[in-house]
């Protein structure tokens, strides 16, 4: 069922890959202007969920239900939700050899608006948002991701995010790999992204983000379950202790 | 005689044999016995193996002339430079013309280079003097009728020391359907890249899918001089090419970037050599294949390099990408090494492409297509990056109409 004024809200999603479950029913629901965070043990599952979401074809939704805007996020393919307004920052981005950053941007947002942006009026924008970001103009001639350090794929990430403008944005620990000033970009980048229009799922490890991104809600995965939620203050206690006390009050909770 | 055994002999009364002057008659005369008396290439050879020579072999030996436009930067002709037909320039720069014709593909060179040898009727012939560099490339246009037809075109090239320019060698054209009938071409190709020069050479092939190409191009690069050969191929039914070049002096460099786009039934048959006959050279190969429907595709790349050259670097490299299972393609690296003293490598790759990249562009809202469309024009930008731009505009068009339907 979806809420009616819910930007993301799935319900239930199992997802397998190669035959094997790894989601195993997860419900959430953002509204707009909302911040959620999922942190959560290595092979939990986070990006499993964040990668069927948007539409990889190795992560099949085996059940449950998914809306985007109150559309069938399940319906579409992977292009359609993009479009509907879906964005993924990778956790880890695709070398596209042979195809420049600018070209590869100036395709996505013609396949975004129907039609071609104007050169000038696109060559401008492209400009104001690497310089925004920190990213240097060369990398506009650079072919996608190709030899950039992992910290330079993150960024260009969130450059391709703050140009296509999307309504919900789900970030796969795209704090990993950035030194301390390209984090603060980054965060910048993310946090003039966010309005009260949109809304944003950061899957992260550490706290050190969520300084300056600050989520609403938390949440945490482990063995393909969301297993408990809480406020920014749940983020604190992890870093302080990590899971084990999570999965203790699980195993009281299953034992009960 | 058995008729159909006439393919395999060019007659005494051909008119081709009259063609020129005493020394050329001679010249075409011995070709055509060469011709006649060689058996065809056998299948077991290794050249041989993906095509049958059989389907190479003009349907008739009636030759009609080879129809090129010529374009000529106005810098060039300022420059002395020469674009005209052999016969012309034979009668006009005998000079200029005996010295080369016939020194790097010949008759000795195999049997279909013997039927060239003795059939080519007007033939271009491009002269550039020494020091002479000009930035417009000079474009030879080859029209092939739509009718049944033969071809022997023939093409000699000479760079003076120090000199640089681009020809871009294109061929357009056949017969729409082969219900229409079947263009049947052989071609020969020299070029001499005398010392110091830079030669950029590109052939584009755009023949129609009832054509058939059969074409033998040799380079020699001499002491310092650079060759850069881009071979771009997109048409013909059935196409065997086989572009070679020959380092003849100190410091001499040549590269060969190609890449072909098959599709429909097409079945390309390619080679390419690279000949270190002199120490101190260094050739670098780079070959891309992309194939649909059920197009088919087989490339020999040979690198010799002489026992007494030494200090040579030779690198190859042969890239294939399938669009769709049932195209099939085949690299066959050879290498024929006979001093210790060089720097070699090989390497070959065929796959088709990775779901993962389709899907990353799909997550960003570019459509499937377009997606597809990308990641090819992407795989064959390293190489269009060496052909001027207005030429690398018209192979994206090109490759865009060939994926529409994907
Ligand atoms: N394409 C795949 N093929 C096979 N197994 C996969 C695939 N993707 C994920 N898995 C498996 O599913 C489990 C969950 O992986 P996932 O990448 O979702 O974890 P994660 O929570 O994002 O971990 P991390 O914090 O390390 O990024 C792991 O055991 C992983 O090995
Ligand atoms: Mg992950």
């Amino acid at each position: 069922m979806s809420h009616n004024n819910a930007l993301l809200d799935f319900e239930n999603v199992h997802v397998k890959v190669e035959d094997k479950e790894i989601v195993k029913g997860v419900s959430l629901t953002i509204h707009p202007g909302e911040v959620h965070a999922i942190m959560g043990k290595n092979g939990s599952g986070k990006s499993s969920l964040s990668n069927a979401l948007a539409g990889h074809p190795a992560y099949e939704v085996s059940s449950g239900t998914a809306f985007l805007d109150g559309k069938n996020l399940l319906k579409m393919s992977a292009d359609e939700r993009s479009r509907a307004g879906l964005f993924l920052a990778f956790q880890y981005p695709v070398v596209i050899p042979g195809v420049t950053v600018a070209n590869f941007m100036r395709t996505a947002l013609k396949a975004h608006r129907g039609q071609d942006a104007d050169m000038s009026d696109f060559r401008k924008l492209f400009r104001a948002e690497m310089k925004e970001l920190g990213v240097s103009p060369d990398f506009a001639t650079r072919y996608l991701n190709d030899g950039f350090s992992g910290g330079e794929k993150k960024r260009i990430e969130i450059l391709q995010m703050a140009m296509l403008k999307p309504k919900i944005a789900i970030l796969d620990e795209t704090d990993s790999g950035l030194d301390i000033d390209a984090l603060k970009k980054v965060a910048e980048g993310i946090n003039r992204f966010h309005s009260d229009q949109t809304g944003i799922l950061m899957v992260t490890h550490y706290q050190r983000l969520l300084d300056y991104v600050k989520p609403d809600f938390v949440h945490v995965m482990i063995g393909g379950r969301l297993v408990k939620s809480g406020g920014p203050e749940l983020a604190l206690k992890l870093e302080d202790r990590g899971y084990e006390w999570v999965e203790a009050e699980m195993s009281q909770g299953s034992g009960k | 005689m058995n008729i159909k055994d006439s393919k395999y002999i060019i007659p005494d009364s051909t008119p081709e044999l009259e063609l020129g002057p005493d020394w050329l008659k001679e010249r075409r005369r011995s070709a055509r016995h060469n011709f006649n008396e060689q058996p065809l290439p056998h299948r077991g050879i290794h050249l041989w193996r993906y095509t049958d020579p059989n389907d190479l072999i003009a349907f008739t030996h009636k030759a009609i002339d080879d129809v090129v436009d010529y374009n000529i930067p106005n810098e060039a002709r300022k420059n002395g430079v020469i674009v005209t037909s052999l016969t012309k320039a034979i009668e006009s720069h005998l000079e200029l013309v005996e010295p080369h014709l016939y020194q790097l593909v010949n008759s000795e060179s195999g049997k279909l280079e013997a039927e060239n040898s003795t059939l080519w009727r007007n033939g271009t012939f491009v002269y550039v003097p020494n020091k002479v560099t000009i930035s417009d490339p000079i474009h030879l246009t080859h029209h092939i009728g739509k009718d049944t037809s033969s071809v022997f075109p023939r093409t000699l090239v000479v760079v003076g020391k120090q000199s640089e320019i681009t020809l871009i060698d294109e061929y357009e054209g056949g017969p729409e359907t082969e219900e229409n009938g079947h263009a049947h071409i052989n071609g020969a190709i020299e070029i001499v890249g005398m010392e110091a020069s830079n030669t950029r050479y590109i052939s584009l092939q755009r023949l129609s899918h009832a054509t058939r190409m059969y074409q033998t191009h040799r380079a020699r690069t001499d002491k310092s001089a650079t060759m850069l050969t881009i071979p771009l191929a997109f048409g013909g039914s059935l196409t065997k090419q086989n572009f070679g070049v020959l380092l003849d002096g100190a410091e001499a460099e040549s590269r060969i970037y190609g890449l072909l786009f098959g599709s429909g039934h097409q079945h390309f048959d390619n080679h390419t050599l690279h000949h270190h006959a002199h120490g101190e050279t260094n050739s670098d190969i780079d070959i891309k294949v992309v194939l649909k429907d059920k197009a088919v595709s087989a490339y020999t790349g040979l690198i010799r390099i002489e026992q007494e050259t030494r200090n040579c670097e030779a690198y190859q490299t042969n890239r294939n990408l399938l669009l769709n299972p049932g195209t099939r393609a085949e690299t066959i690296p050879e290498l024929e090494i006979l001093n210790e003293n060089v720097s070699c490598s090989h390497g070959a790759t065929i796959g088709s492409i990775d779901p993962l990249d389709i899907f990353f562009l799909n997550s960003r809202g570019i459509p499937t297509p377009e997606a597809v469309r990308m990641i090819v024009t992407g795989f064959f930008a390293s190489t269009l990056k060496q052909v001027p731009e207005d030429l690398r505009e018209r192979i994206n068009v090109f490759v865009a109409e060939r994926l529409e339907g994907v």
